[in-house]
């Protein structure tokens, strides 16, 4: 009994051991999938957020990551998630390309159901998956959605509105 | 819970016998199978690639095959390399009916890291094989130079003797979409249409076509679609195209302009399209179209929040009329659905988790 206790509290170390390691290389992902949206939209009830949705396989939307940390930062009351649409045995590669850039406070997640229109459904059913895709959410969660780049002329005076002033002072 | 994406990109042509034939992926290899009754049933799978290597079959990137004037059974793919967007285009060949293939090859000359995909693989009448892909090499010089390069280009190679050899690389076009399937239509005289997402400056991602021969040259280098979608986006979806009887030639696309965003069929005038008509509904993808004589058939994928329908619309008259209709669905993974024409009957194939591999003939 204690052998089994023992491998279990060992196993449950190695778990841990293996996130802290994880986010010390970059996000840990939290699975993306059809009932992902709902239960986001249900936990942000009242509140604005920013969903923005990428691939690596994405020119455009590489060009964007940089801008989330710190426009994050900037707004902290404003929650900014974003899902890759990459399925999950690209993770690593992920990992690789988000730990690039200083993504503090922004939520990653990635795909994690391969009937990809069902995931982007439950999301918005006029979306036919081209990337990079955004959508503003406001605190009655109506949405202000684009595709192509989410240019911080668009998404800086939203974030500014939403937020009533409570800009944090620029930390770069 | 499912894991990877949805790999289920393949491709089915039928040869000169009636035989249907399919190409796919699995694990690290492209599989091929055969059918005698029209996709009822299929023969075991080979490995078109006996030693592994990574192949692309998601999104807009799928095994092709193609077959020569004598038989031969040509495959192409992309391999992706580790840098995110670099592939290598690969081709292998079978001169015993599919029993066994060549070794494969990479098709271009040149071996950069960098983005070689989304290839695109037709045999004209004399049997030349022509293979189109999306190249960056033009982009990476640019950079290298500090210069700005809007999207990629496409690339072409020939082989004029059954797929020993290759000559190339043939430049098409500068500044093309970086992530849509590329449409080759080859035509009586030997020379190939070939549509496809182009970036109009600064940033139009309509279409355009141009005729490529064998021996490199390209011209008739016109826009094809007038959407005037401006977007830097990725949207994985590119065009199909066939000709009718009377050589006009006819494509479905997808553009989200501000006139009619979503999938479209249209005929591709010199300086318009005729014709123009919406496909399905709101959630209507991935069109994809064939012709026999006047009669046209469309087909594309519809998810209605519970499942993928696949739907087709025919015309009897050239696109004048059409009948619209629901012949499958599924509840899971699938990919884009493809008409094939065979024997004066359209055939749709259509490869889902559910039911891989499945063929239903239009009526």
């Amino acid at each position: 009994m204690i052998r089994i206790l023992l491998s279990i509290a060992s196993f449950a170390l190695g778990l841990l051991l293996l996130a802290s390691t994880a986010s010390a290389a970059g996000p840990v992902f939290r699975d993306f999938d059809a009932k992902s949206f709902a239960a986001l939209q249900a936990r942000l009830q009242g509140r604005p957020f920013v969903l923005a949705f990428w691939s690596i396989h994405c020119d455009p939307c590489r060009d964007e990551l940089a801008q989330w940390g710190p426009l994050q930062r900037r707004y902290p009351d404003i929650p900014i998630v974003l899902v890759a649409t990459d399925p999950r045995s690209e993770r690593p590669v992920l990992t690789k390309l988000l730990s690039r850039y200083d993504l503090r406070g922004v939520q990653s997640w990635a795909y994690a159901d391969d009937f990809e229109e069902r995931v982007r459904f439950a999301v918005d059913r006029s979306w036919r998956g081209e990337l990079p895709r955004t959508y503003l959410y406001d605190g009655e969660h109506h949405a202000e959605g684009r595709s192509g780049p989410a240019e911080a002329g668009w998404i800086e005076p939203w974030l500014a509105r939403q937020s009533g002033g409570k800009k944090r002072a620029s930390l770069n | 819970m499912a894991g990877p994406r949805s790999e289920l990109g393949s491709s089915a042509a039928f040869d000169a016998q009636g035989a249907l034939w399919s190409v796919a992926k699995q694990g690290e290899h492209v599989i091929i199978r055969r059918s005698a009754d029209l996709g009822r049933t299929w023969s075991a799978p080979r490995f078109v690639n006996a030693a592994v290597e990574p192949i692309g079959a998601d999104g807009d990137a799928r095994p092709k095959l193609a077959f020569g004037t004598a038989g031969e059974v040509y495959v192409t793919w992309t391999q992706p390399l580790t840098k995110p967007y670099t592939g290598l285009i690969r081709f292998a060949r079978s001169v015993d009916g599919g029993k066994t293939f060549s070794a494969p090859v990479t098709v271009h000359a040149d071996r950069q890291e960098i983005t070689h995909r989304f290839d695109a693989l037709a045999v004209n009448s004399k049997g030349q094989i022509f293979v189109a892909w999306v190249d960056k090499r033009d982009g990476e010089i640019a950079k290298e130079k500090r210069e700005a390069y809007a999207g990629a280009a496409v690339y072409f190679t020939v082989s004029d003797d059954k797929g020993a050899t290759f000559k190339g690389d043939f430049k098409l076009a500068d500044h093309t979409c970086e992530c849509c399937r590329i449409a080759l239509l080859p035509t009586d005289d030997g020379s190939v249409v070939t549509l496809w997402r182009h970036v109009f400056a600064p940033n139009v991602r309509d279409h355009a076509l141009a005729r490529i021969h064998a021996d490199g040259s390209v011209d008739g280098f016109r826009r094809a679609t007038f959407d005037n979608w401006a977007v830097d986006a990725c949207p994985h979806h590119g065009p199909s195209l066939a000709a009718d009887a009377k050589g006009q030639l006819h494509a479905v696309w997808f553009d989200l302009g501000p006139e009619h965003p979503g999938a479209v069929y249209g005929r591709l005038r010199d300086g318009g399209i005729d014709g123009m008509r919406k496909v399905g509904g709101e959630g209507a993808e991935h069109p994809d179209l064939a012709i026999i004589g006047d009669r046209v058939a469309v087909v594309w994928k519809e998810f209605d929040g519970q499942k993928s329908q696949l739907r087709a619309m025919l015309s009897a008259d050239d696109g004048t009329t059409w009948r619209e209709m629901t012949i499958g669905s599924t509840a899971g993974a699938s990919d884009q659905p493809r008409v094939l024409a065979h024997k004066g009957r359209f055939y749709v194939f259509w490869n889902t988790r559910q039911q891989p591999f499945s063929v239903t003939p239009l009526s």
